[in-house]
């Protein structure tokens, strides 16, 4: 069976095996974009940190006179506890596997089926936290699904999520046409908007010329002297 | 089937899934028979994208069933205790069971826990030097001329300060010792000796300046469940720690996911009771108005309830 993932996409996977045992390969998350999204996440944990203090020090003479006693102290303190080990495993528990790092990058933790982690896994990937800031750089250097410590224990891969992009589908193509024909196809109507105009419609004149040779049938009905990427669309259009 | 007829027949079908996914993930209510059709379109969609990836790799179709049956699995397949957590059954059911589970770890890490206590009262009675390196010269100043260091709590620092210091500081130690596991047990072993090993140096410390009893004094009301609750963190550490050495008959991944849980479980149990310690550390220990006897009245009662929370005798084994 040839690989299910487009070659475009491909990159650390993992496959698992679905309902009825179908293979479903994950789009695991590397170092990198994850060392990203925990840089994201830290720098969001020292901005409210630093809320956190100088509110409670803007605020702290008056709430000092109300109840007094190093109260204000104590609870700056309980508050810094609360958001150094509470940030990551509260926000993924509350948002199913995504802190704003990773919202930030597209990126979610899931079961190690692919399926959506639970709260206690969530919060047990978390709870080590303290440990794979000193090691886990290493544990995910080593595992080719860049698991910390945490992932391992907690059973869980941090995947990248997919935009809502809409593919392109082609629905009509000429006989004989194989899967290879119809990539090169959905890619350049894919990626027309974003190109030279010149080129593609250079490209597109190309692929006519293949539709013109083996079913001039599809181009019934459009001019020849119409825009190459026009009739393109109209060849392989299901309606 | 051709690509063509493929694509036709089947791309209503992907829609369709698409736009009920969208509003499921959108937080629409869905009724049992919504429910249902989307899991058997994410079934069909599921058996498209088997199709497509055999036949038609790397088109648009193939590309976007495979984004389709991702965006299914993550929200139609569920990790198990994905639902509602009740603090209450936590409490009452999950811990107690997590607890009974832990017996040969916490009897293993107690006997670490007093061995190095007890080494530590050694040491620090041959070697009076190791007290004050581990309490410092003024601390030993202060023994010398009958005070305790602990009073320093009443007289510099603010109760409420105190308290919250001493339980974020507690919680620290529990959640490192825990943690500690994850290292094959060798951190849960560290925190737990050198707590017991600490703890006997001081008390070995104040022997020789007839001051022990006033120290028993001082922890008579957080003590007991204070060490306990660093003892069976690390207890769950060591737990979790030798699901990750041992061999078994069953794979690995599984022991130590299971074993992960349970085992945070457990600190999940431990860490409330830090802060009401932290209240009693700050506020009452150091106190001069309460009664010694008080205290070990206060100090017996919190370790029993805990006891009794964590044993929970009127649970039935599953």
């Amino acid at each position: 069976m040839s690989d299910p993932t487009p070659a475009i996409d491909r990159g650390q996977e993992e496959t698992v095996l679905a309902m009825d045992n179908i293979p479903l390969a994950l789009p695991v998350a590397g170092i990198g974009s994850r060392a990203l999204a925990a840089t994201l996440d830290y720098l969001l944990v020292a901005v409210l940190a630093a809320t956190w203090i100088f509110g409670l020090l803007f605020a702290g003479s008056r709430l000092e006179t109300r109840i007094g006693g190093g109260w204000t102290f104590a609870i700056a303190l309980l508050g810094l506890f609360v958001l150094e080990y509470g940030y990551f495993a509260g926000v993924e528990a509350v948002t199913g596997g995504r802190s704003f790092g990773k919202w930030a990058l597209a990126l979610r933790v899931v079961s190690r089926d692919g399926g959506r982690a639970s709260v206690g896994s969530l919060l047990l990937r978390n709870m080590v936290r303290l440990l794979d800031t000193l090691v886990g750089v290493w544990f995910m250097l080593l595992d080719p699904l860049s698991r910390r410590i945490g992932d391992r224990l907690a059973g869980t891969l941090v995947v990248h999520t997919r935009a809502q992009e809409r593919d392109v589908v082609v629905g009509r193509i000429p006989a004989g046409w194989g899967a290879r024909e119809v990539a090169v196809v959905e890619s350049l109507l894919r990626r027309a908007d974003g190109m030279d105009p010149a080129r593609a419609r250079v490209l597109a004149s190309d692929l006519i010329t293949c539709i013109e040779r083996d079913d001039p049938s599809l181009l019934a009905g459009t001019p020849a002297d119409a825009d190459p990427l026009q009739r393109l669309r109209y060849a392989v259009s299901a309606s | 089937m051709d690509y063509g007829r493929f694509v036709r027949t089947r791309q209503p079908l992907w829609d369709e899934f698409e736009q009920a996914l969208g509003r499921a993930r959108g937080g629409a209510a869905l009724d049992h028979s919504a429910l249902e059709r989307l899991a058997f379109r994410y079934r069909q969609v599921l058996h498209d994208h088997a199709l497509a990836a055999a036949r038609y790799p790397e088109t648009g179709s193939a590309r976007r069933l495979w984004r389709l049956a991702l965006e299914g699995t993550q929200w139609l397949q569920r990790d198990r205790g994905t639902g509602r957590v009740s603090v209450l059954r936590f409490f009452t059911r999950s811990f107690p069971r997590a607890m009974r589970r832990l017996g040969p770890h916490l009897s293993i890490a107690t006997l670490l826990f007093v061995s190095s206590g007890l080494i530590g009262i050694s040491l620090a009675i041959v070697q009076p030097a190791m007290g004050a390196a581990f309490l410092g010269p003024e601390a030993m100043a202060g023994l010398r001329e009958g005070r305790l260091w602990t009073e320093a709590l009443t007289t510099t620092i603010p109760p409420a300060v105190s308290s919250s210091a001493i339980a974020t500081n507690n919680m620290g130690v529990a959640i490192t010792a825990w943690a500690g596991g994850a290292l094959a047990g060798l951190g849960a072993l560290w925190v737990v000796l050198l707590n017991g090993f600490m703890l006997g140096v001081i008390v070995g410390a104040t022997l020789p300046y007839a001051m022990t009893g006033r120290l028993l004094e001082f922890v008579a009301a957080h003590g007991p469940l204070e060490l306990t609750l660093i003892v069976v963190s690390a207890a769950a550490g060591l737990a979790m720690g030798q699901a990750l050495v041992a061999a078994s008959d069953r794979p690995r991944r599984d022991v130590v996911r299971e074993a992960s849980r349970q085992s945070l479980v457990v600190l999940g149990g431990c860490l409330p009771w830090f802060v009401l310690l932290g209240l009693v550390e700050g506020l009452i220990s150091p106190s001069p108005d309460v009664t010694p006897a008080l205290k070990a009245v206060l100090g017996l009662t919190l370790w029993l309830l805990f006891g009794l929370l964590a044993w929970n005798p009127f649970l039935r084994e599953e």
